[in-house]
């Protein structure tokens, strides 16, 4: 039992991290490679709070969660005045900054050996509840102006400029919110496995949920959930595969490549109030 | 005043001098045309007064409201929409959500307001459903409003950039080759559809185009653009027995190519 509630929070966790991607790579079209690094930043400010101050835990995830948005404005500000394919390398080289940091101020953190001690307070529920109101979130988000301005900047920047989107405003937004929605993941985590060392942060981790919106669809927060709970859990469950998890991944990524260059679900959505229930045909 | 002055704009490219200081005057509630052959710096003109590229110099004025270095947004907020040569809608959006996404930008929801369902974001978005879906019925698209844009035909595709500028709420519409690629029969439906804007919307139009039928039924004045220059301006008539803008379009006489 204790197995399957394991698998169940880490795939909650991995969910929470997905949603952040879902916002800032799937609706606005900005490749974040430096998303897992707000997890780490939501892991450890929640972390050293909670083992060298005591903080108790809603004030610790707030205070993550004002972290990594400062954080989050920080990168964002300068960034979203970028063209699209710097974004990607900005983010990428911010989020190898943030492990750096973490790796080299050895007092506060633990350095390479990791911060441990952190009481385990993330029980299941919280977490299964937090993935849950991350998802309504996260759809009320799509289903309003900024949704639509996010899909429309896109779709077409020039054009969405020139129906009166403030594209860089918008921009931010979406780069806050999907940082916030991070950092809580990382409160989460940590607060779960009790023990966070730098390497688990590294970019490999916010190439692995890009993946996942893209498989699951791009445009399609119905297909997001589904391939997080599905490949985050798979490799748990096949204890087996997991060192081939990597390689599964490729030929995963290949296969759609190939065959559904919009994801499985394209842009379906289970719960869409007007039509839009059709599957796009592809690129 | 002129609802939209424009002040000997010019812009170049590199060595290339695309406008070169054209000016132009649109009246309240006016129809303007632009014409010129391929290349004559038709659509930079367009591009430039809405704000997608910068001014090397000159002055564009909204209403006597000086809207020179204002970025792309601003402008379209001051009061100035437009349509593309090339049709650019969303893409994943829907017909109404593309219209919608025009009219976002006057709903004062926050994010908050946004993400927790609140009521004043359930308000709004119900008066810009409606307010879209109006503009909708106005070109003519209401039964397709929850369809996917690219699967219309490109007629409807046209009407709908125009329905999409419309909900920004302008004071001046800028069309870029709106009769493009439309077939004789959508033509005239086109020309019957500005003439309805015309009359129901307080609203200034300037047109390019390169189908003489469009403008001449159109317009009240003409601008004659060649090499980025200004070659002549006047009414559809006189544009008409204009001797420069024949031999602009068509090339001069040759005496020896004459029989």
């Amino acid at each position: 039992m204790d197995l399957v509630f394991s698998v169940i929070t880490f795939t909650c966790i991995t969910l929470l991290g997905v949603m952040g991607v879902f916002v800032v790579t799937g609706l606005t079209g900005l490749f974040s490679f430096g998303q897992a690094s707000f997890m780490a930043i939501g892991a450890y400010v929640a972390g050293v709070l909670g083992i060298k101050y005591h903080m108790p835990f809603p004030l610790a995830i707030a205070a993550a969660v004002l972290c990594g948005l400062t954080a989050g404005l920080l990168v964002g500000l300068p960034t979203i005045k970028l063209r699209r394919d710097y974004i990607s390398l900005v983010t990428f080289g911010f989020g190898e900054a943030i492990i750096a940091i973490l790796n080299n101020s050895v007092s506060f953190t633990g350095g390479a050996m990791g911060l441990s001690g952190i009481p385990k307070y993330t029980s299941l529920w919280l977490v299964v509840l937090s993935a849950a109101l991350c998802i309504y979130i996260v759809a009320n988000f799509k289903y309003s102006k900024f949704g639509r301005q996010c899909l429309a900047l896109r779709s077409d920047e020039l054009a969405a400029r020139s129906m009166g989107i403030d594209a860089d405003r918008v921009k931010l937004t979406a780069f806050l919110l999907a940082a916030a929605i991070t950092s809580y993941a990382g409160v989460m985590y940590g607060y779960y496995t009790t023990y966070v060392e730098p390497g688990m942060f590294d970019w490999g981790v916010s190439a692995e949920w890009i993946i996942i919106v893209f498989f699951g669809g791009i445009n399609s927060l119905t297909g997001a959930v589904v391939a997080a709970l599905t490949l985050a859990s798979l490799p748990e469950i096949l204890r087996f595969a997991s060192e081939w998890r990597i390689v599964i991944y490729c030929v995963i990524v290949l296969i759609i490549l190939n065959f559904r260059p919009t994801g499985i679900f394209g842009e379906y959505e289970l719960f869409a109030k007007h039509g839009r229930t059709k599957t796009s045909k592809g690129a | 005043m002129n609802r939209l002055e424009v002040r000997s704009i010019s812009k170049a490219f590199g060595g290339i001098q695309a406008v070169t200081d054209f000016s132009l005057d649109l009246r309240q509630n006016d129809i303007v045309g632009i014409i010129g052959p391929n290349g004559a710096g038709k659509t930079t003109a367009f591009n430039l007064i809405s704000g997608v590229y910068k001014l090397d110099s000159g002055k564009i004025l909204l209403e006597g409201r000086d809207l020179t270095g204002l970025g792309q947004h601003q402008i379209t907020r001051a009061g100035i929409a437009r349509t593309f040569q090339n049709i650019r809608l969303f893409k994943g959006l829907n017909v109404l959500e593309n219209v919608m996404t025009a009219a976002d930008p006057y709903s004062s929801y926050n994010i908050f307001e946004s993400i927790f369902r609140m009521g004043r974001r359930k308000r709004q978005e119900e008066e810009n459903r409606e307010k879209s879906m109006h503009y909708l019925d106005i070109v003519g698209l209401k039964p397709l409003a929850y369809e996917n844009p690219e699967s219309l035909p490109y007629g409807l595709q046209r009407k709908l950039e125009i329905a999409r500028a419309l909900a920004t709420n302008p004071k001046v519409l800028l069309l870029d080759e709106p009769a493009a690629g439309l077939n004789p029969s959508e033509v005239g439906e086109f020309i019957g559809l500005v003439k309805r804007l015309h009359r129901d919307f307080d609203l200034s139009i300037l047109i390019i185009e390169h189908r003489m039928e469009v403008i001449m039924e159109l317009c009240r004045w003409i601008y004659v653009l060649n090499f980025g220059e200004l070659l002549a301006s006047g009414t559809p008539t006189d544009i008409q027995n204009n001797q420069e803008v024949t031999e602009a379009y068509i090339g001069e006489e040759d005496e020896e190519c004459l029989l």
